[in-house]
């Protein structure tokens, strides 16, 4: 079917060419045939070519059409009658099917309202003052419509015709600009160039429109330039899908590139090749969470300004290609694209998930060490305010009553003996509500709470606390911790003969850090409260480490962050 | 004596309130929170405050920052800090700078009525009350060489008591010993230690402290 249209083409272009010889009316034969051709050839070729590279398409038809308008329209150089009047029916139709072609580029469809209205417009302007015009009894005298001779009325329709037309190429330049802005970043050379010989087509029938209808005497050389002109556009369109039908070839790069293993976070370069878009992005499929996310696994939203392609793998979705709108013109470049994508992208995806449920383990994680240790927080708080103030009223009240009792010894020693009991008590409630949470180190900063611990440490310590104002509390009570433990370590294990603590805030890190002299080859996970440590630093996303060579003294060293 | 107290327990303030108009002393104000202790130092003549380091309304250190506050502000009236727990770093705080008419004792030692009513006398009369916990996790630090070796256990009481900020007169009443023993106690213990025998007693309690803390 595609070939017979093609065929006809070229059966058109051959018949221009008898029927300007034969002509007794066209000065020059050889150049005008030629001229017509230049446009009537590329035109229906082209239209062929993307009427069978993209059969969906209506642009190719539209070609195809165009090109056969503009052949028509050379009938009316022949000598007999009826061909004749079919030639001036179609006199002014290749323009507006120009207008029409440039407007429904790369689509085939006219998007918009003003599009449409013009083109619309043109048609009438073009076909249907066209017959008015032969009607009125214009070109004749082998004109087969003439009804009535009103001649001047004739004239007056065709310089209506001609202003219109002319004022309708005019208006739809800058439609055609608003579009190439529209259509995304300088991406596609050969798109751009493509617009522009539109406009330039455009200009040219304005200009010639006008030319024709003050009868310029230079309306010949106008009419040859516009012609060698609207012909460079399918030129142009044709180079197009050449340098897309290359870009093919850069799939195979891209297969040659993902068969070497590319790790996750090399392939959104490679498709940016392979698409010649260098703003292209990847978005990951995480079926459990339903979200779409980056290789971190953070939740993303595919932007709306931007086109997408979906990428499946075995009816699965996988991911999808964030990409300029211009690629949507290449159809089978990003079919092809996405065909090669999908193993390398399970591995990405697969990646972005894990990373996902380890932020989801991380939260989770630092949730379970937040509301321990607010729980723990409010019981302290509880002890402090009910039964330790209690069991102090109690004692005062008892030593009151000691003091009005006056003389029996025995009353006072029992008396004395229950304060004995509360004083006992209440050294053991502190105990246990400050193993529950140092208030100290909320209330008062990580400074004063580690005098103590350094005061009671099992060795000589040397603290030092370098911390201009204090930090969040949760780091506070993680370093205390920190310190605490790894001095019980000390006395439990080390045999140091001195410590050193050391506290400070340098790169948006709290460190702390706790060096002994001792005996060194403790074991770090086993038992010695360390990987407790270690938890409750990870989960404020701090990390924990522990030196401890044999005979080579311990360090343990933790930082976190600290805004 | 004019006294006013900052306790958001009603048992213990009450109770504190109480034992102090036993005592003698004028309780002139008795409030549930830092803000309305401080209305009250600067609206009468007081002599002296005692206030819990843990007020509302944040429970964190509200009653440490009025107390530092007035150490400040207001020098003529005396400063007992009182908590559930006693912590070096808060009593170096305290006493930073002068351990002149500031006290810093455990809740606890409230039901020790005399010695409690002695220690606070002692601090409204701009002398000092360092809690025994603190003074003894001095004493107990581990030292690289211990200077306190060379002290006899005798002295060491001696030391101690001293530290709490007790006057000689105080220790000799302690130990049962004269008002001359003590004093030679004392001018031995700052020879061995190499502190220069200084004046008044409160200014001793600093000495010592930061002899023990270094």
């Amino acid at each position: 079917m595609l070939w017979a249209l093609a065929l006809a083409g070229c059966a058109a272009a051959a018949l221009t060419f008898a029927v300007a010889f034969a002509s007794d009316h066209v000065s020059d034969a050889l150049v005008d045939a030629a001229l017509l051709d230049w446009i009537v050839l590329p035109y229906v070729l082209a239209g062929v070519v993307a009427w069978w590279r993209r059969p969906e398409s209506r642009f190719g038809p539209l070609m195809v059409a165009a090109g056969f308008g503009m052949f028509l329209s050379s009938l009316q150089w022949a000598n007999w009658a009826l061909p004749y009047t079919i030639g001036l029916a179609f006199d002014l139709l290749p323009a507006v099917l120009f207008i029409h072609v440039f407007l429904a580029f790369p689509g085939g469809r006219l998007e918009g309202r003003a599009e449409r209205a013009l083109v619309a417009a043109g048609y009438f302007a073009a076909v249907g003052l066209q017959l008015v015009k032969m009607l009125l009894g214009g070109g004749a005298p082998d004109n087969l419509l003439g009804v009535v001779d009103e001649l001047a009325a004739a004239n007056t329709v065709e310089d209506v015709q001609l202003f219109a037309l002319s004022a309708i190429s005019l208006a739809a330049i800058p439609l055609l600009v608003a579009r190439r802005v529209r259509s995304g970043r300088p991406l596609r050379r050969w798109t751009e160039l493509l617009v522009d010989s539109f406009a330039v087509g455009l200009v040219m029938i304005a200009v010639l429109l006008v030319a024709g209808s003050f009868g310029w005497s230079s309306f010949e050389t106008i009419r040859r330039i516009t012609f060698v002109t609207i012909g460079l556009s399918p030129v142009a369109f044709l180079i197009g899908l050449l340098s897309a039908r290359l870009a093919r070839s850069t799939v195979a790069d891209l297969l040659v590139q993902l068969h070497a293993d590319p790790t996750p976070s090399e392939l959104p370069a490679l498709f940016a090749r392979a698409l010649r878009d260098p703003s292209l992005t990847l978005a990951y499929w995480l079926p459990q969470y339903e979200t779409w996310a980056d290789l971190d696994g953070h939740p993303v939203t595919l932007p709306a300004d931007r086109a997408t392609t979906m990428i499946e793998r075995d009816g699965v979705r996988l991911a999808a290609l964030v990409h300029d709108r211009s690629l949507n013109d290449e159809p089978e470049l990003l079919d092809a694209v996405s065909a090669a994508a999908g193993i390398a992208l399970e591995n990405g995806r697969l990646q972005a998930e894990l990373r996902a449920r380890l932020e989801e383990l991380r939260g989770s994680r630092e949730r379970v060490i937040e509301a321990s240790q607010q729980e723990r927080q409010r019981l302290e708080r509880n002890l402090h305010d009910g039964a330790q103030q209690r069991l102090i009223a109690l004692s005062l009240d008892l030593s009151m009553l000691e003091n009005r009792l006056g003389g029996d010894p025995e009353a006072r020693a029992q008396i004395d003996q229950a304060r004995q009991e509360i004083a006992q008590s209440l050294e053991e409630l502190r105990a246990v509500a400050h193993g529950l949470h140092p208030a100290v180190v909320s209330g008062h900063g990580l400074a004063v709470a580690l005098e103590s611990l350094a005061a009671r440490a099992p060795v000589p310590v040397r603290l030092s606390v370098e911390l201009e104002e204090r930090v969040d509390e949760q780091l506070e009570v993680a370093a205390y911790y920190v310190v605490s433990e790894s001095l019980a370590n000390i006395g439990k294990h080390a045999q140091a003969s001195s410590a050193t603590i050391a506290v400070r805030r340098g790169n948006g890190q709290l460190v702390v850090e706790i060096v002994d002299d001792g005996i060194g080859g403790a074991d770090s996970e086993a038992g010695s409260g360390l990987r407790g440590l270690a938890d409750r630093v990870e989960a404020l996303d701090g990390r924990l480490r522990v030196w401890t060579p044999h005979g080579g003294g311990t360090r343990v060293r933790a930082e976190m962050p600290c805004g | 004596m004019r006294v006013a107290i900052a306790e958001d327990s009603v048992l213990l303030r009450e109770g504190v309130a109480r034992l102090l108009d036993d005592a003698g002393f004028e309780v002139v104000a008795k409030c549930g929170d830092a803000n309305d202790l401080m209305l009250k130092v600067r609206s009468y003549q007081l002599d002296i405050v005692i206030v819990d380091i843990r007020l509302p309304p944040t429970h964190s250190d509200e009653g440490l920052q009025a107390a530092l506050e007035i150490r400040a502000n207001h020098p003529d009236v005396s400063v007992l800090v009182l908590s559930q727990y006693v912590e070096l770093g808060l009593a170096l705080k305290l006493l930073s700078d002068s351990a002149e008419s500031v006290g810093y004792l455990l809740k606890d030692r409230i039901s020790d009525v005399d010695d409690f009513v002695a220690a606070v006398r002692r601090v409204a009369n701009g002398g000092s009350a360092v809690d025994p916990n603190i003074v003894s996790t001095l004493l107990s630090r581990q030292r690289e060489d211990d200077p306190l070796a060379s002290l006899t256990p005798r002295e060491r009481e001696v030391l101690e008591l001293m530290a709490t900020g007790s006057s000689n007169q105080g220790i000799a009443d302690k130990l049962v010993i004269t008002l001359r023993a003590v004093e030679k106690y004392v001018s031995s213990i700052f020879g061995k230690l190499g502190l220069p025998s200084s004046g008044s007693e409160s200014r001793r309690v600093l000495a010592v402290l930061t002899f023990l803390r270094s």
